[in-house]
Formats: C-alpha cells, structure tokens, sequence
C-alpha cells in the first residue's frame, strides 16, 4: 500500500484513464478527491463524462476501502477548483497528490488555418490552462507543508507532431513546458511535479473511455482502423491498457519517487523511441 | 493544521438522528460542515474500523464532523478540532449536542469549571483557547529509546491502570521515572512538558519521600524536551462520557503521555524515529508501577523506589539469558582432555616450530611433570607458577599443575621482577616452573620443566592425586586493580569446560581445527585459546612472541599452519589487516580484550566473505572465565558502525544494574554484572573484594560479578559495552587502572602527586594511544622516576611520558582536572652536531620517524624513549617498504632503538 495515508486529487475522474487512475490509487490506500466537469462542453462534439460516471468511480473506490469525495468542479473556473481544493482539505485536511487527467481530444482533425479562434481557446483552456489552475490552488499548501507530487497526464502529442491536431499537440507539449517549470519552482519546498505520456490507450469498455473513438473520428477513421494503425505503429505491437498508465502515476505520486521531479515517463509501448 | 495541534474523539450514537437534525443542532454550536459517509460494512468490522479510525487522524485547521453510517444501523460520530478552536471540554460538548441534542446538551452532567463552558465564537474560536504547545523544542532520540533513525510518524499505545491516576503525582512520578532512564551517574535534573505550560525544568531532590515530591517544583525553561503530558480535563461524564478520545492526532513532544483520570488509563503517543514500541511498553509499566508507591507507600524515600515489579524483573533478568540451554555437565579439564586424548590419541595436540605433540604425547608429557611436582610436594589445593615463554612445554606444563591436582599461577618472563616478586608473594607460590634465571627466589623455589621430568624419572612410579571436584581452582591470573596492585582471579576447572561448551557446537569447534597460541599466558584470552582448543580436539600452534609482534611473520605462520581458528585483540589484527592476507585458510575470528570497532573488518570482508569466515566479537572479563557474550559480525554490522556485543554466551548471565543494584529497564545504562557459569571463586586473599564484588545472583543459582562496567541491554537481548566506570583503560588489548600506575610512582622517594592520563597522537588512531605520567614536584628527575617504574611496571604500563609540574590541576571539586593538564614534555632531542643532511638511510629513517611519531628525532634518541610501540614499528616499517627499502623487524628495534645505530646496521647489508 504505498499511498495510505495520502489524499490525491484526480480532474478528470469520471471515466477513462481518470477512472483507471482512481481505483489504483485506491488500491494503493489514497483517499480521493475526484473531480469531473459531469457536464458536455459547447464546442466538443462527443458526450464529456457525466454525475453517474463520476459516481460509479466513487462506489468502485469505496469498495476498496477507502473514503471518497466527489466534486463536480469546470477545470475553466479558477473560483471553482479553488472551492473544489478548499473543500478537499476540509474534509481530508490536506491533497498530497495531484492527478492533472481532465482533458478533450476534440475539435481536432483539421490542419491548423481552419482552426478558429473560439476552437484553439477551447483545446488550450482545458488541457493545459486547466492543469495550471490546479496546480495554482494546491501548490501553495504543498509548497507550505514540504511535501507533494503532481502528475500531469500529457500525451506522446507532448512529445511529437501529429497530423490535424495542432490545438491537442501544442497544449500537450505546453503541459511538459509547465510540468518542467513548475518542478524548478516547488523543487526548494519539495513538491514534485512530474508528466506521463501514454500512447494510444485502449478504450477500455468498464472504464467507459472514449479517447481513441474520438480521436478516429475527427480524423474520420474506423475505430478499427485507427488501433491497427496505433497497434502497428507502436513497437510492442499492442495498445496501451488504462491501467498501464495508472501505474506510473501511482509511482510518481508514492515516495518512491522522492527524487524524481520535472520528468516525463512515456508509457507508449516504445513509439517515441524511433 | 498539524496533527500535534489537533485532537479527535469518537462517540456511538445511542439515539438514532437523520442528517437533518445532526446538521440542526451542530449549527447549534458553530459554522461547521456535516459530513456524512456511508459504509458498507457493520460497525464493529475491521474494514469499518479502519475507516474510523483515519477519520480519527485526519487533522484540520478548525473543526471537522464527520458521521458514519454504517450497514448494521450504527452510527459513529467522529470529531476532529484544532485544541486552539476547540479545547477538550470543548470537543465533548460539541460531541454531546450532536448526540442528545439541544435537550441533552444542557443536561450533560460535566462540572463545570471556570471557562470550561465559555461560548463558541462566531468564527469558530473559543474565547479561551488552550495555548498550543509551540516553543517546545523536541530533544534528539534518547540512547535508551531505540527508535529508528529516519523513521517517520506516530504509534499510539495504552495502559490500563488498577487505580485510578492522581493528577498531582503524575508530573514527579513522570520526573522521577525519567530521572532513572537517564542512566548511571543521572543527576537529579529533569526537563518535562506540557500541552498548556511548555517546558518546564524539575530537580528532584535525593532526600525527598514520596509525598515531598508532589511539591516538586517546575520552573519555566528553554531545555529541549523528550517526554510531555496532555494535561486532562475536567472527567466527563452526560452524553459524551462514552467517547474515545485521542488528545492529539500526532504526538507534540517525542513521547507524548495523556491520563484519562475517570478510566484509570495512560496513553502514549510517541515518534517511532525516537522510540520502540516495547521501550514504550515498559516505559508505561514502570510509570504505573511508580504512581502505584506514590499511594501506597507516600513515606518512601525517593531512592528507595522501584521501577520495575517482582514480575517485571524477572522478565529483564530473563532477558539477559540466552535461549538457548547450556550442554554439558560440569567437569575438570583434565577430565575433559582425558577423553580427547581417548578419542584421537595420535591427532596432533600442539607445536610450536621446535617441538610437536601428539594428544597421547602431550597426556605422556604432562603426567610426567605432575609426577615431578608431587614428587616435590605438590598436593591438590596447592598453586604452581609457571613462567615460560610461549612454547609447547609451557602448555605440558599447564597440564601438568592440573594433573598434580593443582592450580597454575601463569606469569610472563617479560614482567619486571618486581611484579613478578609480588605475584609470587601474593599467590604464596611455593614452586614456580620456568627458565628464567632471574626470577626472584626470596619466597620460592624455582624449577625448569627439564628438572621436573628429570625427576619423575629417577623416581619412578608416583602415584598421581585422586580426582578433586570441577570446582577446585584450575588457575589464578592476575588483573591489574583498582586497589593498586594486581588481584589474583581464582577461577575453577568447571567454568573452562563450560566456556568450550557453550561454544563448541555454534562456533563447530572441533578436530580440524588449527588455533594459535598468540596471548601470553598471564592474559586470560590465552585460556581461551589454549583450553577451546585442546578441549575440541583442535591442534594448537604456539606463535612465538616476536612472530606475535611482526605481522608479516605471523601471517607467514597462519597460511604455513593452514590456521582456521584466530583469536586476536582489535588492535593486533589491524596489524595484520595492513598485511597481504588473500590467502588465510582462517574460518573464525574471534575478537576479544578491548573494544572493536566494527569498521575495520570491512577491509578483511572484501577478502573473506562472511560465508568463508566468521567473525566473532566477544566481551569479556577475566572474573567470568574469559568470555561473556558474542556477536557475530557481518558486513551489514560492520558499515552500520554496531556497538552491540552480543547476548550472553549459553550459560552465561547479563544484568544491568543501578548504582544500588537494582535492575534497569532495557534500553537504560548501567552497570554490567554477570553471573551463571563463568564466574570466578573470588579474589586470591582477598575476602572483603570477593565479598562486594562477588555477590549472590537474585535471579539465579549462584553469584554474580560486578564489572565496573558499564552497559545497557537492548530489548532484544544482545548487550552494548559502554566503557568503564572508574579509571580503568584499554590500551593495546591491555587492560590498564591509571591507579595502580599513579600509586607505583608515588612509591617513588621523589615524587610527592602523580596523576596518568590516556592520550591519542591522533584521536581517530588507538594504535596512537600512550599513556603521559605528571609528577609533582617541578624539579623531580622525570628519567629517573621513569627508569625506577620501568623497573615494577610491565612495558604496556610504563608511561610513554613523565612530566613535572609545580601542582597538579584541580576541579573546584578537589578532583585532578585532567582537561587542564599541560602537553606533555617528550624525551629531549638534542640535535648534535653529527645530525648532519645527506646521510641517506638515516635521512630517510629519520624523516619517517618524526612523522610517525609526530615529533623530531635525533640520531641518538632512542625509538621506545618517543613513544615507539609495535604498532608504531609495524608503520615505519611499511613506510620503508613504501619507499623500497628493507623494514626494520621489531626485533632489531629493541637491539639497537636508535637510528645512528640502525643505519649503521643497515648501510653495512
């Protein structure tokens, strides 16, 4: 059990990946704070997580035995994850971890002149600007109590180009930019501040995710398709497991990686090695 | 919001409430949130439990409600509050609303005190909060505590106690207890705190009773603190009474102690990097025990009290013994040996280079002798010394004492005559076997072993004595004392058997091992050496003493004889460290005679990997039959720098004491007595010392020996050897009392004071360590005075220094302030006009002595006048080596010590 002990915030927690991350830090022994917009976005055009959602992961944790809270906060209002944070550390007097997960795969699938103004604020907003605000709210009482470790759940769209998803890549590669800044701000205090880049991750059908089928479609692909290609252009020769991902942030978030900050763990089967 | 700032409680619901009246009436009391959880689980589950009790820890910066539903229809309510928002009254009152509602809540039967009931206030804060324990600096980990260096958080653990606990003795009961842990030599001065007053600086005064010391008086102070009391509140008693309180979620002070006076109960909180869990176990035990006499017995004087219960002590003095049985019936060596030499008749016995023996010879060998000694009218009960260099006729000659039912009085040819003088008188020796024809005669006769055999022969048949019991006398040593000359230890045949058994099977001592005779007789390691040996069958290969003293010899002498079983003094084995060892057929080491410092074996594991060598750390004292505990030793232990030295040997019993006797807590430091089977008879003539320092063993059959030592025993049984208590020094193996040097060269004409101090060259390096003599007065002839206790002292106590002074420093105590005493005056070096440059070796000899011996050196100044030891020989020699020149044996050191002698010797080769 390397988290007991420990309360981690996960955005994000509904589904997918936040829901995978969630129950291994549950069965790490984190309490949990999970937060989801539990609402669709104007300008997304598939379904965002929803309050059943979130609450399914909740009951899933609680049966580990762990105590949950469940908050529906926009990642966009820097009011609401304040209120989110504070009521985190009423109920659970401190947040000694940080899963930064919510994000949107689309609007995507154009090249970068067709882009609007309203799609590119929108991408930026919620997958980078959205990691920034949380860190702004827990970093201060982390920074104050010498300790702490968030992750940020970035993407190998962090690392490397993909065709038609400038918006998703620039706020991918921004994360990694504030992931390594922020580690050299709170490295003094002790908090550590770490990315995870997956690759092509499955869409498990327990967790509910729904990433690859978006990212198919804005590129107006079969779901099938899309994994052979991914499958085939990862070296291992496989998608990537939701679980697989939690599990090196459950790493970054436990002590054992006391002396790791500003670091960037893929979790890509070997695509970025080429 | 930190753990130590807050407390908790937790508190059933007997009345069934819906959210909606809980919110109700904590809105009653205050602007805080009701959180609400759902748990699966029955009440009483460990799954429910868990969850409870994280409740219980989490700590907040106001005022946390939190209720728990659990599946059987129980409901818990768990509080959690800053002790600076809400006190102790505070929180049950809060508690006792949320119960019985606002009905209840005025009903709930707490006394009130002055500003107990005072009014939440409207931002949450009491108008009278209890000050939190800041300012309060916590103390580094007691040595008694054995807490884990580096550990985090807290561990919680209970007592219930058979009354209940009066709040005015808790403090000087606390004071008293703590005062006791300090250790042997603890002043009376304590340092405690608590939640609402800090820290606070307690003396107790030695005289006090019991009840005097409720009157303790604690004066405000800045002192680091190790242990602090939660000071309790009012009892509670209404709605509320049945709740489980934590005073605080993380312990404020390292041990942090709160007494819930209504349920008779001590609760400790404490750092795991400061403490055990079992030293804290014992520590509530021997509080509870302590407050028990402040009731039942107010008039005893505080010295008088006990710590530990019948039943407790006989658990620490249990723990003192080890697990495993003794094997083995009491027997005498020579019985002993008698079935060796039945066994294997024609295996090797001993050798030393000239002469070999068989077991069957050496049993021919020894009779032979006996045969002579009786011959000269030796009778059992009688003692024999034997003076012989290390050879295999003094071990013949051992043997044969024994067989002529006597005891063996073993003396060192090196010795100055005078000790040797005073050895013969002290121990009435009638007869003394040796070949040293200077050996003094006034009160004895003295007899080579030739002459002895000699006459068995012309005798012919004589019958040997009958057997004696394993309790006769099988040999004398004398130890240097504190009384001023040296003590005879009378030490039975028995207790040698029992040294072999216990250690033959762990050790797998047996028929092919070979061990070295290195010790000189007169050091009881040798007993060890020679008797684990002859004892298991082994072959004993005898090391000449200038072999002992050249570690290059000695390592050619350990891989010639394919030795396996080495026993050594920490100091000689660095020696032999410095040496190409590779090639040592050695499987077990064992240290012995002086403090080792677990380090250096690092050098020698890289060699010989534990699985290839086991070394064995044994402490042990002449009075207990050479050994008392072990410790083996790994590589682990070596790079942790471990202190330990084991737990007892098997039938060997440890005791830590206080200075009136009484056993200490584990953990505590005190003085090391042993008792069980290696416990000598007693001092030779000397009724009143055997009387006080042999007294009966309380928990055990037979006798305990007081060490002087001192130690402590861990919770786990092995023992830590903290030095002597009085003067008594360690010096190359050799144990030395500063005393008994001081008084020899008082009984010099010109000397009026002397005081002897224990110096190092180099405080890092015990190779370096001399011993520097002050003599009063100024215009004493030091050389003179030096010479003259050359001529009583053996070579390891004779000062390296003699210095004269005008007086002594003192301390206002009339003590000798040794912190004071000047640098001491080194033998003159007078540079003559023949100390020229460019005279090669000279040059190069001299530069490397001045450097080893941290000091100029002239030509003619003599090697052993500086300072120089075999240590320090073995250095100038490597040093040589270093610059490819041939080293200089220790051999030629003591024939010409001077370096215009040496490079003479030397420019000739």
């Amino acid at each position: 059990m390397r988290l007991t002990g420990k309360t981690v915030l996960i955005t994000g927690a509904a589904r997918g990946l936040g829901r995978a991350t969630a129950l291994a830090c549950a069965a790490e022994g984190a309490d949990l704070v999970l937060l989801d917009l539990c609402e669709d976005l104007d300008g997304v055009p598939y379904p965002l997580g929803t309050r059943g959602q979130l609450e399914h992961t909740a009951t899933l944790c609680r049966k580990q035995g762990v105590t949950v809270l469940p908050v529906a906060c926009d990642v966009r209002d820097l009011d609401a994850v304040e209120r989110a944070v504070a009521l985190a550390e009423d109920r659970f007097g401190r947040v000694d971890g940080v899963v930064n997960n919510a994000g949107i795969a689309a609007p995507s699938g154009k090249p970068v002149h067709e882009i609007g103004e309203a799609e590119w604020a929108l991408m930026i907003d919620v997958d980078l600007s959205g990691a920034w605000r949380v860190t702004r709210a827990v970093a201060g009482a982390m920074s104050a109590r010498r300790s702490g470790s968030i992750v940020n759940v970035s993407s190998t769209a962090g690392l490397v180009g993909y065709r038609h998803f400038a918006g998703y890549v620039a706020a991918k590669h921004g994360l990694i930019g504030l992931t390594k800044a922020a580690a050299l701000d709170y490295a003094p205090t002790k908090v550590r501040v770490n990315a995870v880049c997956p690759g092509s991750v499955r869409d498990d059908a327990t967790a509910e995710g729904r990433m690859l089928a978006e990212i198919a479609r804005a590129l107006e692909v079969q779901v099938g398709e899309h994994e052979q290609t991914f499958t085939e252009a990862q070296p291992m020769n496989s998608l990537i497991e939701p679980e697989d991902v939690a599990a090196a942030v459950v790493y970054l978030l436990s002590d054992d990686a006391r002396q790791v900050t500003g670091s960037v763990l893929t979790v890509d089967g070997g695509f970025t090695a080429r | 919001m930190v753990g130590e700032q807050c407390h908790a409680l937790r508190l059933r619901l007997s009345r069934p409430a819906t959210d909606a009246e809980l919110t109700a009436r904590l809105a009653t009391a205050g602007p805080w949130q009701l959180w609400v959880e759902h748990v699966a689980a029955p009440a009483d589950s460990p799954e429910a439990r868990r969850l409870g009790d994280a409740e219980l820890s989490r700590p907040t910066s106001a005022v946390r409600c939190v209720v728990l539903r659990h599946g059987d229809g129980v409901v818990d309510l768990v509080l959690v509050a800053d002790r600076a928002v809400l006190d102790q009254e505070g929180l049950h009152d809060l508690a006792a609303t949320l119960a019985a509602g606002a009905d209840g809540a005025a009903g709930v039967g707490r006394a009130p005190t002055a500003g107990s009931r005072s009014a939440v206030g409207e931002a949450g804060t009491r108008d009278v909060p209890a000050p939190a324990p800041s300012g309060v600096a916590a103390a580094p980990a007691p040595d008694w505590g054995g807490g884990r260096r580096g550990a985090v958080g807290g561990e919680t653990l209970s007592l219930d106690l058979a009354d209940p606990v009066d709040p005015s003795a808790l403090l000087p009961a606390l004071a008293l207890v703590l005062n006791r842990y300090a250790g042997h030599g603890a002043t009376g001065d304590v340092t405690l705190a608590t939640d609402r007053r800090g820290a606070l600086a307690h003396a107790i005064p030695a005289q006090s009773t019991l009840a005097g010391l409720r009157d303790l008086v604690a004066t405000p102070t800045r002192q680091p603190v190790t242990v602090g009391v939660v000071e309790p509140g009012a009892p509670v008693t209404g709605a509320a009474a049945g709740a489980e309180y934590r005073p605080c979620l993380a312990p404020p002070f390292p041990l942090t102690l709160w007494v819930r006076p209504e349920a008779s109960r001590i609760t400790a909180v404490y750092r795991r990097s400061h403490f055990a869990p079992e030293v804290v176990d014992g520590f509530l035990r021997h509080l509870a025990h302590v407050l028990g006499q402040f009731v039942e017995h107010p008039d005893r004087p505080v010295d008088e009290v006990e710590l530990l219960d019948a039943d407790e002590r006989r658990r620490v003095a249990a723990l003192g013994r080890p697990a495993t049985a003794p094997t083995g019936e009491p027997a005498r060596l020579t019985d002993a040996f008698a079935e060796v030499v039945a066994a294997r008749p024609d295996a090797p016995a001993v050798g030393d280079g000239r002469t070999s023996l068989t077991y069957a010879e050496l049993d021919a060998r020894a009779d032979l002798l006996a045969r002579g000694l009786v011959a000269r009218g030796v009778a059992p009960g009688d003692r024999v010394g034997v003076c012989l260099e290390r050879t295999t006729e003094l071990v013949v000659s051992m043997l044969g004492v024994l067989k002529a039912g006597a005891a063996y009085v073993p003396t060192d040819p090196a010795y100055p005559a005078d000790r040797l003088a005073h050895t013969t008188r002290d121990a009435a020796l009638r007869l003394v076997v040796t070949r040293n024809p200077e050996h003094p005669t006034e009160d004895c006769t003295t007899v080579t072993p030739d002459e002895l055999v000699d006459t068995s022969a012309t005798l012919g048949p004589v019958e040997l004595p009958g057997a004696q019991g394993p309790d006769a006398p099988a040999y004398v040593i004398y130890t240097s004392g504190s009384t001023g000359r040296p003590k005879g230890v009378v030490v039975p045949h028995r207790n040698v058997v029992a040294l072999v058994d216990a250690t033959r099977d762990e050790y797998g001592l047996g028929p092919a091992d070979v061990w070295t005779f290195f010790h000189s007789g007169a050091f009881d390691f040798s007993v060890w050496e020679i008797w684990g040996s002859l004892l298991t069958g082994g072959r004993l290969v005898v090391v000449p003493y200038l072999v002992s003293r050249e570690p290059d010899e000695f390592r050619e002498l350990l891989e010639r004889e394919r030795v396996t079983v080495l026993s050594q003094t920490p100091s000689a084995f660095s020696q032999l460290l410095e040496t190409d060892h590779a090639a040592l057929a050695v499987r077990l080491v064992v240290f012995g005679g002086e403090p080792l410092d677990a380090r250096m074996l690092l050098r020698w594991f890289d060699r010989h990997p534990e699985p290839e060598c086991r070394m064995v750390n044994m402490f042990g004292i002449t009075e207990t039959t050479v050994h008392v505990t072990a410790q083996t030793l790994t590589r682990e232990l070596a790079l942790a720098g471990s202190k330990s030295v084991g737990p007892a040997l098997p039938g060997w019993h440890l005791y830590v004491a206080d200075e009136r006797g009484r056993l200490v807590p584990p953990g505590v430091t005190g003085e090391i007595r042993v008792g069980g089977a290696g416990v000598a008879l007693g001092y030779l003539g000397q009724p009143e010392l055997t009387a006080a320092r042999f007294t009966p063993d309380p928990y055990a059959d037979g006798v305990q020996y007081h060490s002087g030592d001192l130690g402590r025993l861990r919770p786990d049984g092995t023992l830590e050897h903290l030095g002597r208590i009085d003067s008594q020094v360690k010096i190359r193996g050799f144990r030395i009392e500063l005393d008994e040097i001081r008084s020899v060269l008082l009984e010099d004409p010109d000397v009026r004071a002397a005081a002897v101090v224990v110096r190092r060259d180099d405080p890092a390096d015990p190779a370096t360590a001399r011993l520097d003599a002050y003599v009063v007065p100024a215009a004493v002839d030091t050389v003179g005075v030096r010479k003259r206790a050359a001529t009583v002292l053996p070579g390891y106590m004779l000062p390296a220094t003699v210095t004269a002074l005008d007086t002594l420093p003192l301390t206002s105590n009339g003590k000798l302030d040794a912190a004071r005493l000047p640098e001491p005056v080194r033998a003159a070096v007078v540079p003559s006009a023949a100390d020229g440059a460019g005279q090669d070796t000279a040059s190069v000899l001299r530069e490397i002595w001045s450097t080893v011996l941290g000091q100029a050196v002239g030509l003619d100044d003599d090697f052993f006048e500086l300072g120089g030891n075999s240590l320090l020989a073995v250095r100038i020699s490597a040093a040589l080596r270093g610059r490819g020149l041939p080293p200089v044996p220790l051999r030629d050191l003591f024939r010409t010590p001077t370096i215009r002698e040496l490079a003479g010797a030397g420019s000739g080769a």
